[in-house]
């Protein structure tokens, strides 16, 4: 662990390029450029408000915050798995020819998808006024869950992208596993619809503590208490020892592999 | 053979050490890429694979400031000794010791992206390198001076010519002020012009005291340069002497046949 911290810091600089070559190279051609950073979720966010103000009506007042304050984490959780699970792979060239630490192309994946959730908070933040539902000032608790999803998603990264580098399968395993850990979160529908009984299925989930901190802090003006915090730093940190173990202890096989 | 005591710079400390260096590599035919595959492996209970030694029991030192070279068929491990001592590969045995930072031209501008534009790749090339960023934006200058490409400097690079791409790189790997430089077979390409501007910064390297490495093909090249020359030869070291006996044994492998009738 103390290797992660270490050698992030001293390859601070080369991941944080690698992460912005990542971002200027998604957006390079476009007329709007890193405009588009900021609009993709502003339009996506103006398409929910639509479809649940008019067209689906949800007994849930302002629908599109409630979900819009955890589908954001969620997609920088399952975007940075998506971009991370091939880093290693698409990068094997560089792997073949020049001796640098593999740790930053996971880290970079995460790191680019992270600037990319931040901006979108600004549209979010926008919105909320404008639907007229109340700017709590929760918001300010944001840094705390934005941490503990960041630990967690990072070890996760890590071992996909190892994964993914002896069996090319991962890649396509993962999209579906994405797509059932989606509808098995409370993101589009909130916990308390589920029959009481079954809770304790759904907090078996390692995600849900921290989108729970988004949620409340976001929609419902409230800190989550401790017990949930916790849990979702304990999530973080098992998923981040488990991950960096197995990136570790196979990163010097790359080379042979992709 | 393989002692350095032949050698011209006796005496100065060794700046790279290999002792008992092996690389293999396992090939596996068929080998299972996907999960379908790797059942199907397991349920038959069969995986073919051989292992094959690339890097055989090598065991060499480099003094400081000797430029050596190492010549050898294709296939001959030349290219996967350079990765080893870059650090790309961890050798299957033995220890390798580099005491000093290295600037491995061994495929120029493996690190380019060919999106970025040359100035960006030469941050993001010299990060990749190891280097900071405080030390390429110092160096920008001079590599865009030595690069000589004008304004495309600021145009992406898969808009470049291959020899535009080819003097960026070389002009990026070498401003950066490594102790060991690892050349391989990269001064092939390019014109003679490119070609004299390379060997020129050589030799200023040599001048300078710095430890190179040079895999080439150009017997001329590495008689004109090279105090010191390694033959390999299917992994192993045939001869580590003066370039002379080198390249002569070199030449009899190339053309056994010739040399029989001399």
């Amino acid at each position: 662990m103390i290797d992660l911290i270490r050698n992030s810091y001293r390859y601070r600089e080369l991941i944080w390029a690698l992460a912005l070559k990542e971002l200027k190279i998604r957006y390079k051609r476009s007329v709007l450029g890193f405009m588009w950073a900021l609009l993709n979720p502003a339009l996506l966010m103006l398409v929910l408000t639509l479809v649940f103000s008019s067209i689906m009506r949800f007994p849930i007042p302002h629908y599109a915050i409630f979900l819009l304050s955890v589908l954001l984490p969620w997609t920088f959780f399952a975007q940075s798995l998506s971009y991370a699970v091939e880093s290693i792979v698409t990068n094997g060239d560089l792997i073949k020819k020049i001796a640098v630490p593999k740790l930053v192309f996971p880290m970079a994946a995460l790191i680019s998808n992270l600037i990319n959730l931040l901006l979108s908070l600004i549209p979010l933040a926008i919105l909320v006024p404008l639907l007229r539902h109340p700017f709590y000032w929760t918001w300010v608790y944001l840094p705390v869950p934005l941490l503990a999803l960041a630990i967690f998603t990072l070890g996760m990264t890590f071992f996909f992208a190892v994964a993914n580098v002896f069996y090319r399968d991962v890649a396509h395993i993962l999209q579906i596993v994405l797509s059932a850990w989606f509808y098995l979160t409370p993101i589009i529908y909130p916990l308390d619809l589920m029959p009481a009984k079954y809770h304790w299925l759904f907090k078996l989930n390692p995600l849900i503590y921290v989108i729970n901190g988004f949620r409340l802090s976001v929609y419902y003006g409230q800190l989550p208490r401790a017990q949930s915090i916790l849990a979702s730093f304990v999530c973080g940190f098992i998923s981040l020892l488990i991950g960096f173990s197995i990136f570790r202890r196979y990163q010097d096989s790359f080379v042979f592999y992709v | 053979m393989s002692s350095t005591s032949n050698s011209p710079a006796f005496g100065r400390a060794p700046i790279i050490r290999l002792q008992k260096v092996t690389q293999r590599f396992r090939v596996i035919q068929e080998r299972p890429d996907t999960l379908r595959e790797l059942f199907s492996k397991l349920f038959r209970g069969q995986t073919s694979y051989h292992d094959f030694e690339a890097v055989r029991n090598v065991s060499f030192e480099v003094p400081a400031g000797q430029m050596m070279g190492i010549i050898g068929r294709n296939g001959s491990g030349k290219s996967t000794l350079l990765k080893i001592i870059a650090g790309v590969y961890r050798p299957t045995n033995g220890v390798v010791q580099v005491n000093g930072s290295i600037a491995p031209l061994i495929e120029l501008g493996a690190g380019f992206h060919h999106e970025l534009t040359g100035r960006e790749n030469i941050l993001l090339n010299g990060l990749l390198m190891g280097y900071s960023k405080r030390d390429m934006l110092e160096r920008q200058q001079r590599i865009i001076e030595f690069a000589d490409i004008g304004d495309f400097i600021d145009a992406p690079v898969k808009q470049y010519s291959s020899g535009m791409y080819m003097r960026l790189a070389f002009a990026v790997a070498t401003e950066v002020d490594p102790k060991i430089l690892l050349v391989d077979e990269i001064l092939a390409v390019g014109d003679a012009g490119f070609r004299e501007k390379c060997f020129e910064r050589i030799r200023k390297f040599r001048a300078a005291g710095k430890t190179i490495l040079f895999v080439s093909h150009s017997m001329t090249d590495v008689q004109e340069h090279c105090e010191r020359v390694l033959l390999l030869d299917q992994g192993s070291i045939l001869i580590d002497g003066r370039p002379e006996e080198a390249i002569t044994l070199y030449k009899s492998l190339l053309t056994p046949e010739l040399v029989a009738t001399q």
